[in-house]
């Protein structure tokens, strides 16, 4: 069983979340090469050890995060709110 | 149609024998069993979306979270619950819905922010687990760290119960542990099925509406 601790919701089972991959930042259509567009969508680096990912709290507070994950070991070491990643005390403001 | 006909709603919830309370079908069964569980879904739901820690944050008195029983004039006493981060669910007497709406909006009127205010009552259904043995009963189907020190009395979270998606509220009634379970009406029938098949080790009724238990309860 693997726990993520949701900034919002406390520690929470996995099953709760739905995994959207490598968190990074999207190319703008505009201006990317088709080349280039098919790297971020299909051309992953898959690494052995820490990544940085992101994951929706679909069960819980339905927010997006931004967790480092090791794809080895399964440990957590950061899971912020991806919105509030600027502003990282409006999460306690709302308490 | 000649003769006028008056609507009588009904909850996802199958019951039998049923009596009508306030225009919904609801369960005539009477329980005096310690553990039971209630078919609530006649309460009037009222869904608030809002930027979360602002302005409508302070006008509700509600965080995230937490719940409060909150007068709002002529809708009755509400059951305010901080469901989610910017979202507040508010629960009222039956056929309330759309004073409650009136007077959430009035509410929130002032606060400058982007608000909606949306009559749920329909689309969702709700029950009450209520008896000492409910966090045995919850623990069967739901992750959830139930003692007193990490999910007191007035904690509202959302979470899997029974791998349904459902808004958990502790608001225990006369110092017995009570839990209200809110979901998705399409989920009402099965989260009610898992947990009577959870609860029937622990001698688990079904009992009849129960309604809202007022504040000097
Ligand atoms: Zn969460």
């Amino acid at each position: 069983m693997m726990l993520l601790p949701c900034p919002w919701c406390g520690p929470r089972h996995a099953g709760e979340f739905r995994f959207h991959g490598a968190a990074g930042t999207r190319p703008d259509p505009a201006t990317t090469t088709p080349e280039q567009w098919r790297r971020y969508l299909y051309v992953h680096d898959n690494p052995r050890g820490w990544q940085t990912e992101s994951w929706y709290h679909s069960a819980g507070c339905r927010r997006f995060l931004t967790v480092e994950r090791n794809t080895l070991t399964h440990e957590v070491r950061s899971a912020r709110d991806t919105q509030l990643d600027a502003a990282p005390n409006a999460a306690e403001d709302a308490r | 149609m000649s003769e006028e006909t008056v609507p009588l709603a009904r909850s996802p919830i199958a019951t039998d024998p049923t009596v009508v309370v306030a225009g919904w079908e609801v369960c005539a069964r009477v329980s005096t069993a310690p553990l039971t569980l209630s078919d609530e879904t006649p309460l009037a739901k009222v869904l608030v979306r809002a930027p979360f820690g602002g302005a409508a944050r302070d006008a509700l008195g509600v965080s995230f979270g937490r719940t409060a029983r909150v007068g709002l004039g002529t809708a009755g006493e509400v059951l305010l619950v901080g469901s989610a981060p910017g979202e507040w669910l508010a629960l009222g007497a039956p056929g309330t819905a759309a004073a409650i709406r009136a007077a959430l909006e009035e509410r929130l009127a002032g606060t400058g922010e982007f608000v909606s205010v949306l009559d749920l009552t329909h689309g969702r259904a709700l029950v009450r687990l209520h008896g000492a043995a409910a966090p045995v009963v919850l623990a069967g189907v739901c992750g959830i760290d139930l003692a007193d020190h990490v999910t007191p009395d007035g904690t509202a979270l959302r979470t899997s119960v029974a791998a349904v998606v459902t808004d958990l509220v502790r608001d225990d009634d006369g110092g017995v542990r009570s839990y209200l379970l809110h979901c998705e009406r399409s989920s009402g029938q099965y989260l009610v099925d898992a947990l009577r098949d959870a609860g029937s080790p622990s001698g688990l009724e079904v009992t009849g509406f129960r309604g809202l238990v007022p504040s000097s309860a």
